[in-house]
């Protein structure tokens, strides 16, 4: 599902994010990418819905070589993969609904589909009776819910969380990560950056672990160490 | 379909309101350029109809009488041909002046319609080779003795003299036109900015969620050339309420006057008026898309 070939990305010149990365995720697999604070995983997140470009190596993504696609096209490769982040990126002018309706209305998806669609996601991620209420009146788990319900009412073939439960307690977080599980259940290719060691020693999943933009191991079904 | 429309709608009102003044300042000073452009055409087009016949270096016309014989006629040519001080002399045929005639008064159907081409005398249309009212004026005296000549008109120093004024004047109108437009793609480009960076956190969402850059650009390119439209619009307006008022100064005129040739055709105010339109739309389109393409980027 997502390749990475030999992949360098380098900022401004001289900030080498990523050095030569080998990665091969299957489709169905849920993949936490760990280490510190400046290893790369955001940048690794980044490369995979073509946010950035590398500046050595080839990306494939479903299939396709994202490193040659056109930027006109970048737009149709992105409908394919959700993103959740640490700061959860809410409209505060918009509702529950309204902010999950916007990401299909802004890809032109029909209105019975988004009327159809929007209650159903928001029932999945436990916030059916909170359609009506805005950002700032939910709880930081609430919220994230309300963006990964974002991330997947368009039934991507990726979801790309980076450190979705960052800010969150870790009870509220390992509500965040069931929510992830049962979209990972479903067929979606999850791939989660993280420096929560408690998440990703209960979740036992596969880990790859960067030190300063170099994978130092991936193991199956891994610890945080 | 229906629901994108909704959207763009309802996104370019949300944008324009954001920032009243901005768009007011926007709006005033594509009004102002259209404006300022359109009375220039105005004034170029009012004083070609009022100096139509001396174009091109004419300085004085020889009308024949209507019933001269062809050999007079030949005999003034040949007069005109032979003589080194002019340069040339354009022969008008009946159905010539007629043609004229008919554009010149165009606007007053009821004086066209008792003329005939046989009552219009023929002309020749005389260029000198300097323009110097000494020897035009030897020319128009020893002309008008001619046999078979009616009467000889020069162009008047007045004549001479508002070419020259209003060719100064509407370029420099035109001039200021282009500073003004100049400032009014600045000003577009501006509330687009503005608009663009008050709306970033929804783009960054759209650009996550695959909205295609021309599905993010669409209700800020509207706003532009909304921008536009409005502005050209109130700017035609206004270019009407000039022709008005000159409309009635001319008419209050004196028959005689120069000022009474002074005619802006309606059509030529309904043609300026959709160039104005089109130039102010085609001005504010290319604006829009500039500083869409330059402020919002996959
Ligand atoms: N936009 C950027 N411009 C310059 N340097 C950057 C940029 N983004 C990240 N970096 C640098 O790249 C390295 C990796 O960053 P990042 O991928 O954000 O790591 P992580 O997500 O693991 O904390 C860091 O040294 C960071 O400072
Ligand atoms: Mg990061």
């Amino acid at each position: 599902m997502i390749k990475l070939d030999k992949v360098t990305k380098v900022y401004k010149g001289e900030v080498v994010a990523l050095r030569d990365a080998e990665v091969d995720i299957q489709k169905g697999e849920f993949v936490f990418l760990v280490g510190a604070s400046g290893s790369g995983k955001s940048t690794m997140l980044r490369l995979m819905n073509k946010e950035e470009s590398p500046e050595k190596g080839r990306i494939w993504v479903a299939g396709k070589d994202i490193a040659e696609l056109s930027s006109w096209k970048v737009p149709y490769l992105r409908r394919n993969i959700g993103t959740v982040f640490q700061d959860f990126k809410l409209l505060p002018n918009k509702t529950v609904q309204e902010n999950v309706a916007f990401a299909l209305e802004v890809i032109g998806r029909p209105r019975h589909v988004i009327k159809s669609q929007v209650p159903a996601i928001l029932e999945l991620v436990g916030l059916a009776k909170k359609l009506e209420r805005y950002p700032h009146e939910l709880s930081g788990g609430e919220q994230q819910r309300v963006s990964i319900a974002r991330a997947f009412v368009n039934r991507p073939l990726i979801l790309l969380a980076d450190e979705p439960t960052g800010n969150l307690d870790p009870d509220t977080s390992l509500g965040i990560m069931k929510l992830l599980d049962r979209i990972n259940r479903t067929g979606t290719t999850v791939v989660m950056a993280s420096h929560d060691r408690g998440i990703v020693d209960t979740m036992r999943r596969r880990v790859i672990e960067l030190d300063r933009g170099v994978i130092v191991r991936d193991q199956a079904r891994g610890v945080y160490e | 379909m229906a629901l994108k429309v909704d959207y763009f709608v309802k996104e370019t009102g949300r944008n324009l309101f954001r920032n009243p003044w901005l768009t007011i300042a926007t709006v005033v000073t594509v009004f102002v350029a259209i404006l300022l452009v359109g009375v220039s055409l105005l004034v170029r087009s009012g004083v070609q109809n009022a100096t139509a016949r001396w174009q091109g270096g004419i300085e004085f016309i020889v009308f024949m009488n209507p019933e001269a014989t062809p050999d007079q006629i030949d005999s003034v040519a040949r007069d005109l041909s032979e003589n080194p001080q002019v340069e040339t002399a354009e022969f008008k045929d009946k159905d010539q002046s007629y043609a004229e005639f008919l554009e010149l008064f165009a606007d007053t159907p009821e004086f066209t319609a008792n003329i005939t081409p046989d009552v219009l005398p023929t002309s020749f249309n005389v260029k000198p080779s300097r323009v110097d009212p000494e020897l035009i004026e030897g020319l128009v005296l020893q002309f008008a003795e001619k046999p078979g000549v009616r009467e000889v008109v020069a162009a008047s120093q007045a004549i001479r003299e508002i070419k020259s004024l209003s060719d100064g004047l509407s370029t420099g109108i035109l001039a200021a036109a282009l500073l003004l437009t100049l400032a009014a793609v600045v000003l577009i480009g501006n509330t687009i900015q503005t608009a663009i960076f008050a709306r970033r956190r929804e783009i960054e969402v759209m650009k996550l969620v695959g909205a295609t850059n021309w599905f993010i650009r669409v209700p800020f390119m509207l706003e532009g050339i909304l921008q536009g439209v409005v502005g050209a619009i109130a700017g035609i307006g206004g270019v009407y309420v000039v022709n008005g008022i000159v409309e009635r100064r001319v008419q209050q005129a004196d028959a005689l006057s120069l000022l009474s040739s002074f005619v802006i055709k309606s059509e030529d105010v309904f043609t300026i008026s959709i160039f104005l339109l089109g130039g102010g739309v085609l001005m504010a389109a290319i604006a829009s898309a500039i500083a869409v393409t330059f402020y919002v980027k996959v």
